[in-house]
């Protein structure tokens, strides 16, 4: 496989980076907005304005009676249809066996709302401006009741209760690891390193705001969905769970998805009350969120509040660590949101380290706020973070190079490969070779020189890294299937469920395609979300998708050539064994005759599918950033940042480059200033536009200097690992270690994120006053 | 209901629409041309930028109506007689683009941006960008995109 350039593919004289950027410059992607349907008439959704209420009545008549309104839908309605229960993942047995307590939640609230964005009613109207109208003429009678916006407040005696099923707010608990070997361990340690880790809810804003057109045929009893998704498969297993209507009776079509990072992994309560909104309607029904909806209603990330401790002996090696865990969910659980921090975190419970004694406890809260699901990274960036800052608190604690402490502790590479206390095999990783990389692409050695040269601008310079690994791979679905078609023409069609969001599959799996059969990338093209085909396979989240879709790719090619090799001997009138394929034509190796791949597509239909599972592959890195910040404001500026990881195979490094820029400037955004904000008292959000919120903006980050260190991974046959949510894994504690070392000479205490230029020229100014 | 009449992408067009028609909305609902995207509704995301008489302006900011009698670009039009725009062509032979939904609009600020300075500066380029967001790329690949566009510009 040609692993080891940039892809740049000719087609009309441009030379396009990717086989999808044609129709996406020239403006004719198809997003989720774009879908209109005949005789469509358009959704507006009324929602909470209160953080926690009963909804005493609603009265919908005079909205009813305005002008182009043709159906408005309330609590009762959902309740009605039966449309309450979504579907839960939480499904295994948590502390003592307990399960977990899944909430209701009818997709229109009813008898109460829980968070500022709940869904009180439905108006369909001819056009959008009319439903939008006529949703202010609802008049909803509530009355308040007390809200709980702290997850740690609201697994306190005396919090308010969101639901009935659900006592002290708490959903579920789960235990890890060794309570008593962790015990022990700190029993003898030389060193304990205490830290509270909050990672704060942030908002994942992919710039496409969410939208869904829903068509119902009553004939046959079927609906079809259009929104974004991050794999068809996923979305409509959720829709059926939701609504009880058989799996082969929705059918979810998407083309171009306007960014993911885990927010369009969701069946969201709006997409089914779109559905009883088209049934009931008799036509098909469109709704296209807002931004302000948006921030309100999408799922939101992170939202992990965590107490860590380590324990060390007087050398620095780690004995023991221990974890105590609160995720807030929001107001309601999303179908896999609390999967992700009872799972991932415990994959990875050592990082890179070979710790023995490891303990962690894990508890799901519930608030009055919008419901929590999968971010970029799903609570990967979070255990990453929370071990990462442990052990440079520790390492400056104990006086020990930061670098050094590492490397001390490090599994090492003849170690592989290595079952972790928590029970993962990690299969093939070189932590010190990545670990030496790094320092020497961000010339850390020079680093004390660029401190002094600060220091005489009267700067404040500090240099910080993480070592991090992270699962990917293992999907929930059986298999991943990719189907090939060849057509007349020699062209072929791939077929994948699992759906991109801006990550460039259609390039990335026709180079392995086409790399399979010889022929150029060009001619593969990729259709996703295609439900027709009927292919099992994951959704695209994880940074899975190259190890299982992707990889399946290179199984369907090879599979494509073992299936027309005989056809192509009964053409050529030889023996199989007679012929021999290369770049899209089999030739016979007893005479000069050869047919091409279109040829025998022209005589016979030729489709093969292929399929794969496969289970945890372990990507993992280095992150080192430098950081300066002006003591007289508190800007910082990130001077320097560099990225080695151990991604595996690459594909297509201009691809993976891209992703890697996208992810750390999200971790970047989470550092220095995503936050989303709810008013302690009224619930109400205090950052709910791109006014209040702080999006990463042009000119942020200057410069990444990003490098590879590969080992290849043993899980896939192509040796990838997955790299889309590294660049977040890594980078919360880089930047968060690289602003500690900055002003920790300073002493000041460690600072909880975001790190705005306000928080660090206050903590700068406390403890210059210290002194 | 106003009724305006104003030229998109070289083409005459005359409609009636209601007084609050946003600009942006009348280019997608009536004139279905849906690369002109909306990503917000406090006019600071600038995917639905457009030109409005050779200038960028977010078609969310202004109401169909005030654009009467003006000549109107979008990025349907911006490539001419089947070549690319220098903009189009630097945005993907730099992969400035992941999802391709503020590509629309970076694009046709970044057209209007090497007008206005042909050999845009770093800070010009981020001057320029400010009002344009994009959560897939970290913005790395599309300041490189803007200088590059400037270039194929140049070499034009």
């Amino acid at each position: 496989m040609d692993t080891h350039h940039s892809h740049l593919f000719e087609v009309g004289g441009a030379k396009l980076a990717r086989l999808e950027d044609l129709r996406l410059i020239k403006g004719e992607g198809r997003y989720a907005a774009d879908w209109a349907l005949p005789n469509q008439a358009h959704a507006a959704f009324l929602r909470s304005d209160r953080a926690h209420a009963k909804i005493l009545s609603v009265n919908t008549d005079a909205a009813r009676k305005a002008k182009g309104v043709l159906a408005v839908l309330t609590g009762e309605d959902a309740v009605k249809a039966g449309y309450v229960k979504p579907l839960s993942m939480l499904t295994f047995a948590g502390k003592d066996g307990r399960k977990a307590s899944i909430p209701e939640r009818p997709v229109l609230a009813h008898g109460r709302v829980r968070f500022v964005g709940d869904l009180v009613a439905l108006v369909i109207a001819e056009t959008a401006l009319q439903a939008q109208d006529a949703t202010e003429l609802i008049e909803v009678d509530y009355e308040d009741l007390p809200a709980v916006v702290s997850p740690r407040a609201t697994l306190e005696p005396g919090a308010p209760q969101l639901h009935d099923n659900v006592p002290g707010n708490l959903c579920f608990e789960q235990e890890a690891g060794d309570a008593a070997a962790v015990e022990a361990a700190f029993a003898k340690a030389a060193h304990v390193t205490k830290l509270r880790l909050d990672v704060t809810r942030v908002a994942p804003n992919p710039m496409e705001p969410r939208a869904c057109a829903v068509a119902f045929d009553a004939a046959s009893g079927k609906f079809t969905v259009h929104s974004p998704v991050q794999g068809i498969n996923m979305m409509r297993m959720q829709l059926a769970a939701y609504t009880g209507v058989a799996d082969d009776k929705i059918e979810v079509i998407a083309r171009d998805v306007g960014g993911g990072f885990g927010q369009r992994s969701i069946g969201y309560p709006e997409y089914v009350a779109l559905m009883l909104g088209a049934k009931t309607l008799g036509r098909p029904v469109k709704w296209v969120s807002s931004r302000s909806e948006g921030f309100l209603s999408d799922s939101h990330g992170r939202a992990n509040y965590i107490d860590g401790e380590l324990a060390l002996d007087k050398d620095g090696s780690f004995l023991g660590m221990r974890i105590d865990w609160i995720a807030d969910l929001g107001a309601y659980l999303h179908p896999a949101g609390p999967v992700s921090p009872m799972r991932n975190p415990v994959t990875c419970l050592n990082g890179v380290y070979k710790t023995q004694a490891l303990y962690g406890r894990w508890r799901v809260a519930l608030t009055n706020t919008v419901p929590v699901s999968a971010y970029r990274g799903a609570a990967r960036p979070e255990i990453a973070f929370a071990i990462e800052r442990l052990v440079d608190e520790a390492a400056a604690q104990m006086k020990i190079d930061p670098a050094e402490i590492r490397r001390r502790n490090f599994i090492p590479a003849d170690a592989f490969p290595y079952k972790t206390p928590t029970g993962s095999v990690y299969d093939i990783a070189d932590f010190h070779g990545v670990l030496d990389k790094a320092m020497k692409l961000a010339d850390v050695a020079g680093f004390p020189k660029r401190r002094a040269e600060s220091e005489k601008r009267g700067m404040i310079r500090g240099l910080g890294f993480s070592t991090v690994i992270e699962n990917s791979g293992a999907g929930m679905f059986p298999k991943d299937e990719i189907r090939l078609e060849v057509h007349a023409d020699g062209s072929i069609t791939a077929y994948s469920v699992s759906h991109s969001q801006g990550q460039g599959h259609e390039t990335t799996f026709a180079q392995i395609i086409g790399d399979g059969l010889g022929i150029p990338a060009e001619r593969i093209r990729l259709r996703q979300g295609i439900g027709e085909q009927g292919l099992i396979g994951n959704h695209t989240g994880g940074s899975r998708t190259i190890v299982g879709a992707g990889t399946v790719c290179s199984i369907a090619a090879k599979k494509l050539i073992e299936t027309a090799t005989p056809l192509a001997a009964e053409q050529l009138g030889v023996e199989p064994s007679q012929v021999a394929y290369g770049h899209g034509e089999f030739k016979s190796t007893a005479s000069n005759r050869k047919i091409t791949l279109g040829e025998l597509a022209a005589k016979k239909p030729l489709v093969v599918t292929g399929e794969g599972k496969f289970g945890s592959t372990f990507p993992n890195g280095c992150h080192v950033a430098e950081i300066e910040i002006d003591p007289q404001t508190g800007v910082t500026e990130v001077v320097a940042y560099v990225t080695v990881d151990d991604c595996g195979t690459v594909i297509n490094h201009t691809i993976v480059e891209g992703q890697m820029h996208g992810a750390v400037a999200q971790g970047w955004g989470q550092i220095f200033g995503e936050n989303i904000v709810y008013d302690p008292e009224t619930g109400q959000m205090l950052s709910g536009s791109f006014m209040d919120y702080t999006m990463p903006k042009a000119g942020w980050i200057k410069d990444i200097t990003i490098a590879e260190h590969t080992t290849f991974g043993t899980i896939s046959p192509l040796g990838v690992k997955g790299m889309g949510e590294s660049g977040c894994t890594a980078s919360l504690a880089a930047l968060t270690n690289a602003m500690m070392n900055a002003l920790r000479p300073l002493g000041v205490p460690p600072l909880d994120m975001p790190l705005t230029a306000h928080k660090v020229w206050q903590a700068i100014t406390a403890a210059k006053k210290g002194k | 209901m106003a009724k305006i009449t104003l030229k998109v992408n070289g083409e005459q067009r005359s409609a009636e629409v209601e007084d609050r028609t946003l600009l942006a909305n009348f280019l997608r609902d009536e004139l279905k041309l849906t690369g002109t995207h909306v990503g917000c509704d406090t006019s600071q995301c600038g995917a639905c930028t457009v030109h409005v008489d050779g200038r960028a302006v977010k078609s969310c900011t202004m109401l169909a109506a005030q654009a009467e009698g003006c000549e109107v670009v979008t990025i349907e039009g911006l490539a001419k007689n089947g070549k690319l725009h220098p903009a189009q062509a630097a945005f993907t032979e730099c992969h400035a683009l992941q999802c391709g939904f503020c590509t629309p609009g970076m694009i046709m600020t970044t057209a209007a941006l090497i007008k206005e300075h042909p050999q845009p500066t770093d800070e010009q380029i981020i001057h320029g960008l400010e009002g344009n967001l994009c959560r897939c790329t970290g913005y790395l690949n599309i300041v490189k995109a803007v200088k590059h566009a400037a270039e194929l510009q140049k070499a034009k």
